[in-house]
């Protein structure tokens, strides 16, 4: 047993243990280390001013380094990982080409957002380096999805992003050479981690079987990204006293992808998932490219979206008609359940039993098509006022299977078996589906709130089936003559 | 030469590095105590009382302190009616009713929880409406702005229409909160490092709250990370509350509020409910247009005076009003005290008419930019609704060339043919203007000094009010000194602003920073130069200087034979130089000053708002922006297609740096008429308080097509090297996003009028979808 972590900034080796452990990364880098560079604003993971690099051991090497919000972020999750600030982006006085780029084409303002936007488009480079990508604006902006800027515009920093001179880029590799990192951490691999500070304890078990050994109870947090929780101890709304990491159980990042089905780990982070479901869930795939911002991608999890049960996750309709099923663990026992028993029916209410946890998700590739929709007051990186997730076959004009799920109109994600019911057999018809849409009037009584008004849910909701209906029309090469709104 | 060159940011570095130091970037000092402030819990009441035995019992709390700590209690920007602390009247939830010393940062959050209040609640007012119920104002404009006949116009009128527009409020959302450090001195006396858009005014209230002499108080900004003027009044009390720990403890205090406490305590845009009619032909030309102005000021006046005024400045847009009448009214409500905020009530002057010519096109079924280009200022037409005659008028061939560039009449063409598909997806395309006044409307504001240095080595350190906020202002006064004696850019470097080098300072706003310092500073340049040239004079003459022979050059003066360039003074008659260096250290051994302090006022202003005469702005900055956005109408979403801006600069001192201006304002401006939302319970409380629930654009709500362009004019011959302020004139175009949604509605509306709110958030365009589909 290990009582501290072993974490890699800038190239420099640091052991934290006690309260250091339990802080997030971005006051320690400023309040402990100086490393001011690192801004906070939102601490909420929102704004992207925190964006640091983070490159995790992953058994054999250090994985990609990719961007994470260090202010949602503890220091115990990052053990043996090397991180990466503003401050280490230049060696001596050599800039990081992007910075060069960012000076050149104007983009930096005020300077708060700067260091964030510079470590965004830092891991930029280095994909494009490593994965040969070209850099254009579309590019730029996705990298930047997750940073927020008040003063630019973004123009001048998408420009700064696509002048970057890519030869220039020596990889984090290179330019920190990780062989000793990677010996001190391969030792490290098969240790427990468990760091106490006042009330507080951590454990960083090295596998599922020492999670169990060490015992799983209801007072007992298990996180994996933290992405949500984080945002829930900085503002003061949850006190996290026990935690049980998954971050130091390799097999827990990993996805099986085989003809039948695609197994999801608790830890692969939705970056992965994404990249895994692009061959066979292409919708899904898409919506997860609007889901968050890279930063939060990078560090959470399906399994954490699924879990938190938020009748706005927005995985959740997609997993509830794509026949999801949700394998859960005990330590003696292990269950395999649909996704929609999973779900119970109320606020967050979950077949989910005190000593139980979730370590993977099935996607069975059942050749349903899908349409996935979102909608939120902005385009990307917004909570959705109403999201909903539609799992079709069709035989020829006739719909032989439909499976609709919403969210943001209920306490929990639903499934609407009239609908379902109503469309099954029918033929693709517009006036079938105004029809069919007016179930919804007495099917869902969503809430008012700064996300919508519950008419104005209840609207988008009823649209949006529409929407499906016209769209299927224009894909199946059929011409509209008249939108159905 | 440095004036007119594209050169970088002067901090670029220190931001790309993360070297650049913010207040919170500040190393700690030994001792430094955390300040945290309570809010209050209710919209309206009076506090009774204040318990804070939980709090001081706490192990880390070090005092508590109130408004009885105080030596003054209020303070204002221009009326003092704004408590520091509340000594009796909550004005409104969140309102700053005690602060409290920490000693260790992490438990702010945690003493925060230990006050209990003894509150009598009252009924709070939430909207203007209710506040005109109970005639509760902070300014009534004492005289409308009219011409003509505005009554006699409506008579005759072909065609009328009324209505309201309502805009909402907005958060700055500058990325760094409101900070402040405090620093305990000798002698009783205090230094505050702020975050502060007006280091002079946060001294002055630092000095009245804690009872100080304003020479025992000095207000230092190295920085701000954001401003757009939230930092111009707000930034005060916050440095009140540091300084007041300060002096009660002796100990060096740090105030940084969080992004939560930030958006809940301080003020925001004005939201604006402006009624108006408007009479006009069959061709759209505006025969006669009344508005009445009503903002929503908050619980204080703050600077709403000033920026109602503003808003009745700017309601003319960029249109010739032969009849015209503008009243203006500011109401007291039960809000957060709104305060300046970029364009300062110039935006919600401007959206009124540019959302009426929009009414009247689609009214008439005629394209609008037909109807802008007839109404704009033209020919003789150049009277504003103020009295103030428009010169160097550019918008006729703003527009004329815009249409031409932005290729308007042939997308024009293709938006209606695809609109008339009904594909469930709208289209819109909307040209509108600004035509911003620059200056202070307070004459007294329009002042500015500098101090130059020049050092032996030949290079300059120049210090002014200006305060950096990241728009540039320092670079370009480097340009405008490195110009000013012909060296490097680099060798030039603007200081730290602090009050102690430059005192009397206006706040950095009103986009005239670049204007008056820079004109301060150049002055001050040309006081050295006059010196320096008369001893260059001396010494290409031949004249000797020993030790009993000193060089004798008095105040000196500016010869044309005597250039200043390439690090060297030229005589052109004789082709002599010298290496500016050299001559430098010849003037400091002959005892000659290199050095110069200098004071600028804008020169031939005066506005009397009593009866309305006078000159109120030195110029006007110009721009248009056609915007067209693609509506969605199944869910009311939309997006920015493309957008073209033609600004007119008058001769950029820094064309990359203005450019970051125009397209920075441009998306700070679309977000507040699209997705930048406000809003509250029904307790008063403010709901959207942080980037989850209050959405800035991102940048993939950047327009997919952006196109920027300077017009050429060399004729702004007021301004220092011919330039024009950009801070905040093209914040106005982003509205155009807006009118574009308009205009794409009103393919859906039989009578062709849309009645669309700002932001128009896609519940806002959904809702009114609907409306004009069911005919209601």
């Amino acid at each position: 047993m290990r009582k501290s972590i072993i974490v890699y900034i800038n190239g420099v080796r640091h052991e934290l243990e006690g309260k250091a452990a339990f802080e997030t990364v971005a006051n320690y880098l400023r309040y402990t280390k100086g490393l001011t560079g690192t801004k906070v604003v939102c601490s909420e993971g929102d704004c992207g001013a925190c964006t640091v690099l983070l490159s995790r051991f992953d058994g054999e090497k250090m994985g990609r380094v990719r961007t994470i919000n260090s202010c949602i972020s503890f220091m115990y999750l990052l053990d043996r990982c090397h991180l990466i600030t503003v401050e280490g982006l230049k060696k001596v006085d050599h800039l990081h080409p992007v910075q060069e780029a960012m000076m050149k084409h104007h983009g930096a303002q005020c300077g708060y957002c700067t260091p964030g936007i510079v470590c965004s488009l830092a891991s930029m480079t280095e994909d494009a380096i490593n994965d040969h990508i070209e850099i254009d604006d579309k590019k730029v902006k996705n990298y930047l999805t997750g940073n927020l800027c008040r003063c630019t515009g973004y123009e001048p920093i998408i420009k700064a992003g696509v002048a970057t001179d890519l030869e220039k880029v020596s990889t984090f590799s290179s330019l920190y050479g990780h062989a000793e990192m990677v010996k001190e951490f391969k030792e490290l691999s098969s240790v427990d981690v468990a760091i106490e500070s006042q009330n507080k304890k951590v454990f960083l078990p090295h596998s599922y079987q020492a999670l169990f050994q060490h015992g799983n109870h209801a007072n007992m947090k298990v996180t994996s990204g933290a992405t949500d929780l984080g945002v829930l101890v900085n503002k003061g709304k949850i006190d996290l006293q026990e935690i049980v990491s998954l971050n130091n159980i390799q097999e827990s990042y990993q996805i099986e992808d085989s003809s039948k089905e695609i197994i999801i780990g608790a830890k692969a982070s939705l970056t992965d998932v994404e990249k895994a479901c692009e061959k066979d869930f292409p919708e899904f795939s898409k919506k997860l490219h609007v889901f968050a911002s890279p930063q939060i991608k990078n560090k959470g999890t399906l399994v954490g979206n699924l879990v938190n049960a938020s009748p706005i996750g927005d995985t959740i309709p997609f997993l509830r008609v794509s026949g999801a099923k949700v394998v859960l663990h005990n330590g003696t026992n292990s269950r395999t359940i649909a996704i929609d028993d999973f779900f119970l029916g109320g606020y967050k209410e979950l077949d989910l039993k005190d000593d139980e946890i979730v370590t993977k998700i099935i996607l069975p590739k059942n050749n349903y098509e899908f349409k996935l929709y979102k909608v939120s007051i902005r385009k990307d990186l917004d909570i959705s006022s109403v999201s909903m997730a539609i799992a079709y076959k069709m035989d020829g004009d006739i719909f032989t299977d439909f499976k609709i799920g919403i969210g943001g109109v209920g306490p929990t994600v639903m499934r609407i078996s009239s609908i379902e019911k109503a469309i099954i057999g029918t033929t693709l018809d517009q006036n079938t589906f105004k029809k069919v849409a007016k179930l919804l009037d007495t099917e869902i009584k969503p809430l008012s709130d700064i996300r919508g008004s519950s008419d104005y849910r209840k609207l988008l909701s009823h649209n949006l089936l529409l929407k499906f209906c016209d769209e299927v029309i224009v894909e199946s090469g059929k011409t509209l003559s008249e939108a159905s709104v | 030469m440095s004036v007119g060159k594209n050169i970088k940011h002067d901090s670029s570095y220190g931001h790309v590095t993360g070297e650049s130091i913010f207040v919170d970037d500040r190393a700690p000092v030994l001792g430094e105590l955390f300040v945290g402030v309570v809010g209050s819990p209710v919209s309206k009441g009076r506090l009774k009382g204040i318990n804070h035995k939980k709090a001081l019992a706490h192990p880390s709390c070090v005092g508590v302190y109130t408004a009885e700590h105080l030596s003054a209690k209020k303070w204002g920007a221009i009326f003092h009616d704004q408590p520091i602390l509340v000594d009796e009247e909550i004005g409104y939830m969140g309102e700053p009713l005690c602060i409290f010393a920490s000693s260790r940062r992490e438990d702010i959050e945690e003493i925060k929880t230990l006050f209990d209040f003894e509150i009598e609640e009252e009924k709070p007012i939430y909207t203007i409406k209710e506040a005109q119920a109970s005639d509760s104002f902070v300014y009534k404009a004492p005289k409308p702005f009219a011409q003509g006949n505005v009554e006699e116009a409506f008579k005759n009128a072909k065609h009328i229409l009324e209505g309201t527009f309502i805009v909402g409020g907005q958060e700055h959302f500058y990325m760094e909160s409101q900070a402040c450090c405090a620093y305990p001195m000798e002698n009783g006396q205090i230094e505050v490092h702020s975050s502060s858009q007006h280091p002079s005014e946060t001294q002055r209230v630092v000095a009245e709250a804690l009872g100080l002499p304003l020479h025992h108080v000095v207000c230092v900004v190295k920085r701000m990370g954001g401003g757009f003027g939230g930092k111009e009044s707000q930034a005060a009390p916050i440095a009140a509350y540091a300084a007041l720990v300060s002096k009660y403890t002796g100990k060096p205090a740090r105030l940084i509020l969080t992004k939560d406490e930030d958006m809940v305590i301080t003020g925001k845009r004005h939201p604006f409910e402006n009624d108006y009619k408007v009479a006009f032909d069959d061709e759209g030309k505006i025969e006669g247009i009344k508005m009445i102005l009503r903002s929503d000021a908050g619980a204080y006046s703050d600077l709403s005076s000033s920026i109602l005024e503003r808003g009745m400045f700017h309601a003319d847009g960029a249109y010739f009003l032969k009849n015209v009448h503008i009243e203006g009214y500011a109401y007291r409500t039960n809000r957060h005290s709104n305060t300046a905020y970029r364009g300062f009530g110039g935006p919600q002057g401007n959206m009124t008419i540019e959302s009426v010519i929009e009414d009247i096109a689609a009214y008439l079924k005629k394209d609008s930019f037909e109807i802008r280009r007839k109404n704009i200022y033209q020919g003789k037409d150049l009277l504003t609704p103020y009295g103030q005659e428009l010169e160097n008028n550019m918008l006729p061939a703003l527009f004329d060339d815009l249409y031409k560039s932005s290729d308007y009449q042939r997308r024009m063409q293709e938006i209606i043919e695809f609109n008339n598909k009904k594909t469930g997806k709208l289209k819109g395309l909307s040209m509108t203007a600004t035509k911003f006044g620059i200056a202070f409307t307070a004459r007294f504001l329009n002042q500015g000094n500098a101090l130059v240095n020049v050092q032996l080595d030949g290079t300059v350190q120049v210090s002014t009010g200006a305060t950096e906020m990241g728009q540039g202002v320092n670079t370009k006064i480097q340009q405008i000194v490195a110009h000013a004696f012909g060296i490097a850019a680099d060798d030039v470097q603007v200081m730290t602003t602090s009050t102690e080098k430059n005192h009397n300072t206006s706040p950095t706003a009103a986009s005239s920073g670049s204007d008056i310092n820079g004109a301060a500073a150049l002055d001050a340049c040309n006081k050295i130069k006059a010196r320096l040239s008369e001893l260059a004079k001396l010494v290409f003459a031949g004249k000797e200087s020993n030790d009993l022979v000193e060089y004798e050059v008095g105040k000196g003066s500016i010869d044309a034979d005597i250039v200043f360039t390439e690090n060297k003074v030229i005589q052109k008659s004789t082709q002599k130089e010298i290496a500016l260096k050299e001559l430098i250290n010849i003037a400091y051994f002959n005892r000659i000053s290199v050095g110069a302090y200098a004071f600028f006022k804008t020169p031939g202003l005066g506005f009397c708002k009593n009866s309305v005469e006078g000159k109120a702005f030195n110029y006007y900055t110009q721009g248009v922006a056609a915007t067209e956005v693609l509506v969605d109408e199944y869910t009311g979403e939309m997006k920015v297609m493309r957008t073209d801006i033609l600004m007119d600069l008058g001769r950029p001192i820094n064309p990359g740096i203005d450019r970051g201006q125009v397209t920075g304002a441009y998306v700070q401006g679309m977000g507040w008429v699209t997705t930048e939302s406000l809003f509250y319970d029904e307790k008063g409380h403010l709901i959207s308080h942080s980037p989850t629930t209050y959405k800035i654009p991102n940048v993939q709500d950047t327009p997919r097509e952006f196109h920027l362009d300077f017009i050429s004019n060399d004729d702004n011959d007021c301004n220092v090297h011919r330039s024009k302020a950009v801070g905040e004139p093209p914040f106005l175009l982003g509205s155009s996003a807006w009118t574009a949604v308009k205009h794409a509605l009103s393919f859906r509306s039989k009578e062709g009028v849309v009645n669309l709110t700002s932001p128009c958030t896609g519940e806002v365009i959904l809702g009114e979808l609907t409306r004009l589909k069911s005919g209601h």
